[in-house]
């Protein structure tokens, strides 16, 4: 053929920027998920908590809306405090986890039980920013009902407050962007991690529920055995609110002193616990396997 | 609905074929939900190859499925043999199917697979090893037999899926696009060994889009669109049926335009393209006869040369296009 | 006419066949499911109780009742650990994952139809299948409260074990733990298989019997009937303190637990070959 006669061209205008590329990975799995009636009622529900803790922190602070219901400040039996916030917390993490449980597991699993990881790896796309990509979907859903507007009604109280509750209370602040981010990153890292390894998006689900009951009786019973305190360490739902008691200041309730291991140690199990699952991840998110 | 175009294959074979002897569907129907899959499909098979032709999506899965209880039809009844696959026991000894499902149960070899089935069957261990040797070299895949069938090609999956679909010697067997894949050495077998299962009288029920192939190797065909059948019987049959339909005609002439007006004008010309090089023209036409005597009249009368005239060959693609309507690409 | 240039072996039929078509159908499953790498996390938590005990066993140190010394207190930590780790948990998870994925595995893996296309009666199928699920589980759980049982005697030395087993109660009370052991592979195995075929979604219900097998203890008499952990409850030769909560039923005779464990399961197994029969092959939907 002629050199003239060459009519095709191939596409030169402009192209997204590398490190954005992942971000097109949520955008079409949002478009799915809340294509469930379901899931759209369950993140509705979620928000339910969050106004809840914005009618009571307005209330604490407006004497006038209490008096119209005949009742005065000091009615109130509870403190806007580390305890608040480390409760609304909990329960917006506890959401956050029966997000991933629905969301999670067909992450990847459905691209590898339709072959479908080629696809994505033959285009300028590589393997650390696809899992980015699936990982980051349970990061925006879980940053929208956590630490965003936990730390929005933060700022609600300390401005009705005044600048030294602000001052004294900035713990309060860092333990929920930690505590948000530490779930964030677990959660993500498990249910991809869980969905790479099982094609069956179901058995996905009953993993990572699985991660979070089948160490209860085991490290419980480590620890009574053996008057240790390793035992808490194999547990991440025990590990994860132990933390959530020291960045809020509390005291722990859920298990006996003796039985809390030293806080280094606790972000040590998150970490091997991540790196596990970083691991599985990168044996699995392959365009093929070698079979012998 | 359109009439189903039937004709009988050389009507002697027929008769000599008892009930027992045919794959019979009695007015079945198979709706998935909403979605047809097949409607009302009459048919008597007799042995031989007979092959499925239509269009993606047109039904042929769905009625091979059906032949092997699979899925189960919405209304109608499947006799393969006489036998129902409602009774798998018996059923399956006469029947194979190489469906289109291209999996495999995890963590075998070739080898593996079609023994491990065969002990499924409920064949002792020294017939069951035999009958996988002889498939396995039947199919043409003796040497990777021992890998690991994770690691196959296409073709060799296909391969094996054909072997573990012959293995226990049925004698109806169905086979959905069993050439996909195979490179044109490979195709040549099979479509030599389906020849060789024919001939000792077997049945053949294959799907394929390759239609030169299925000229070449089927003694009938059944052509399926939307979920109904179009026409089945012998190639040719079909083509005799079909008198009626529109015929294509290349004729190439100096003044082609003028032809075209002169066609234009009659009721039994469906089609006029004039050749890119203005010096031919195509005809659709659904009366020939009448075709060639306006020919002969537009000839005798005008001063127009004739080159050639030529009618589109009688086989399997001209067939196709006029039954189905979609043209096939690359032959 | 010559239907085939060679014929077929000829395969027979009725009992004889159905024994062969079983044995196929063990053959495929345990080595597909049970001797591959698929099935290492299985072996991992069965492997827990084991090496819990065994530590116990080896590690004196810092041991808060001295099991090690104390036989009547180490039967208590194994009893513990036999129901909460062992039942409640191991075989618990285990003969879900094992029994769930029976077919559903076979869904997901688009191979469900070469057993349909076999010339085998599904119920045969089923039954084969059934069974490859409890040789593995009675298998792998049987050596897991073996192997705990093994170490919880370990410290005592061979001559008091031995005057234990033969001239104590210790025979009787392997023979019943071993036995609880099968009956629970039985049970949670007919219940799985039976939860994995008729729900779209097993998981739900799959929870719901796990919260409703902890919380068995809190039933009234009536309900706690209708819980698999109920009868291996009134089996277990030492008995679980189940806490000041529990609601104390009458314990279920012997015979009457085992009788009913395996009439369920004849019922699980004619109801899921019911459902086999009318199964269709669709495997787009998952
Ligand atoms: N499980 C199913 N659920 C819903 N619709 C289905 C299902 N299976 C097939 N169909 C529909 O039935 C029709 C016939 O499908 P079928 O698979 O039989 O086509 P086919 O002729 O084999 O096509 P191809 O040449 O692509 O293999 C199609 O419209 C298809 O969408
Ligand atoms: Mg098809």
């Amino acid at each position: 053929m002629a050199v003239y006669q060459h009519t095709y061209q191939h596409y030169a205008g402009v192209t997204t920027p590398l490190w954005s590329r992942f971000l097109i990975l949520p955008r079409y799995a949002f478009q799915g998920v809340f294509q469930s009636k379901l899931f759209t009622g369950l993140f509705a529900i979620c928000f339910a908590p969050l106004l809840v803790m914005t009618i009571l922190i307005y209330f604490k602070h407006n004497t006038t809306a209490l008096a119209a219901f005949g009742l005065s400040v000091s009615d109130i039996g509870f403190n806007i405090n580390g305890f608040f916030f480390r409760v609304f917390t909990n329960i917006q993490t506890g959401f956050g986890f029966l997000l991933t449980v629905i969301v999670g597991p067909v992450l990847i699993s459905r691209d590898l039980s339709n072959n479908a990881l080629p696809l994505y790896l033959c285009r300028p796309l590589t393997r650390t920013d696809y899992v980015i990509g699936k990982m980051s979907v349970i990061g925006f859903l879980l940053s929208l009902i956590t630490w965003v507007p936990l730390l929005l009604l933060f700022f609600f109280e300390a401005y009705l407050e005044g600048a030294s509750w602000w001052w004294e209370n900035l713990f309060i602040a860092r333990a929920v962007l930690v505590v948000s981010w530490a779930h964030i990153i677990l959660l993500a890292l498990l249910a991809t991690a869980l969905s790479a390894w099982l094609k069956w998006r179901i058995a996905a689900s009953g993993a990572l529920f699985a991660v979070f009951t089948i160490p209860t009786p085991i490290s419980i019973m480590v620890n009574e055995m053996f008057s240790t305190n390793l035992g808490t360490l194999i547990h991440p739902s025990f590990v994860l609110n132990l933390l959530m008691d020291k960045l809020f200041r509390l005291e722990s309730g859920m298990l006996p002193d003796w039985m809390v291991p030293p806080t280094w140690s606790l972000w040590a199990s998150l970490i091997v616990l991540a790196l596990i699952c970083v691991g599985l991840l990168s044996l699995k998110v392959r365009a093929y396997e070698v079979v012998k | 609905m359109e009439a189903v175009i039937n004709i009988p294959i050389s009507q002697t074979a027929k008769e000599s074929v008892t009930a027992e002897q045919m794959i019979v569907f009695e007015d079945v129907s198979k709706f998935y939900g909403e979605i047809l899959g097949v409607n009302r499909v009459n048919l008597q098979i007799a042995p031989g190859i007979t092959s499925l032709v239509g269009p993606n999506g047109s039904g042929k899965t769905t009625l091979m499925n059906l032949m092997t209880g699979l899925i189960q039809p919405t209304r109608g009844r499947v006799k393969v043999l006489d036998y129902s696959a409602n009774d798998p026991e018996i059923f399956f000894r006469k029947v194979g199917y190489c469906s289109q499902f291209d999996s495999f149960p995890a963590g075998h070899t070739g080898y593996e697979f079609v023994y491990s089935y065969l002990r499924v069957h409920g064949y002792a261990k020294n017939d069951a090893d035999r009958m996988t040797a002889r498939a396995i070299e039947r199919v043409g895949l003796t040497e990777a037999a021992k890998r690991k069938v994770a690691g196959y090609s296409k073709g060799m999956r296909q391969r094996i899926r054909l072997a573990q679909s012959i293995a226990h010697q049925p004698s109806v067997i169905v086979l959905d696009e069993p050439l996909n894949g195979l490179d044109p050495m490979a195709r040549a077998e099979a479509i030599r060994l389906f020849r060789e299962l024919a001939d000792e009288g077997l049945h053949l029920i294959i799907s394929s889009h390759i239609l030169h192939e299925v000229n070449k190797m089927s003694d009938r065909v059944i052509f399926i669109k939307e979920g109904y059948i179009k026409a089945e019987g012998e190639v040719q049959g079909v083509r005799n049926e079909l008198e009626e339909h529109p015929l294509q005609i290349v004729v190439r002439c100096d003044q082609p335009s003028f032809l075209a007006t002169k066609l234009f004008a009659e009721p039994h010309i469906v089609e006029v393209h004039i050749h890119d090089d203005r010096k031919g023209l195509f005809v659709k036409t659904r009366n020939t006869d009448k075709f060639y005597d306006l020919l002969n009249r537009v000839v005798v009368t005008s001063d127009l040369n004739i080159e050639t005239v030529a009618t589109v060959d009688n086989d399997l693609n001209a067939v196709y296009h006029y039954l189905i309507g979609a043209r096939q690409e690359g032959e | 006419m010559n239907a085939v240039a060679i014929e077929a072996p000829t395969l027979g039929s009725g009992w004889s066949l159905w024994r062969r078509q079983i044995a196929g159908i063990l053959r495929l499953e345990i080595k597909k499911n049970f001797l591959s790498k698929r099935a290492l996390p299985m072996y991992l938590l069965a492997a827990i109780p084991v090496v819990i005990m065994m530590m116990l066993a080896l590690f004196d140190r810092g041991m808060r009742r001295g099991v090690r010394t104390n036989f009547a207190e180490a039967m208590i930590v194994f009893s513990n650990l036999h129901e909460g780790l062992i039942l409640r948990t191991v075989i618990f998870f285990g003969c879900a994952w094992i029994f769930m994925n029976l077919f559903r595995g076979e869904v997901v893996d688009k191979s469900l139809h070469y057993y349909f296309l076999s010339a085998v009666k599904r119920e045969v199928l089923v039954v084969g299948k059934y069974l490859s699920g409890l040789i593995a589980s009675c298998t792998l759980f049987l050596l897991t409260t073996a192997g705990a049982l093994f170490f919880l005697y370990l410290p005592r030395g061979v001559q008091a074990n031995l005057d234990y087993i033969f001239n104590g109660p210790g025979w009787a009370q392997i023979t019943d733990y071993l036995g609880i052991t099968i009956l629970a592979c039985v049970g949670y195995g007919a219940l799985f298989m039976v939860i994995g075929l008729f729900f779209r979604n097993p998981i739900i219900p799959a929870l719901f019997v796990y919260g409703w097998e902890w919380l068995n203890f809190l039933l009234p008499p009536m309900l706690k009937k209708i819980s698999i952990i109920h009868y291996l409850h009134s089996l277990v030769p030492v008995p679980v303190n189940e806490g000041p909560l529990a609601i104390i039923g009458e314990p279920t005779p012997q015979w009457i637990a085992i009788t009913g464990m395996l009439i369920v399961t004849a019922i699980v197994l004619f109801l899921a070959s019911m459902r086999i029969r009318r199964m269709e092959i669709h495997y787009g939907g998952e």
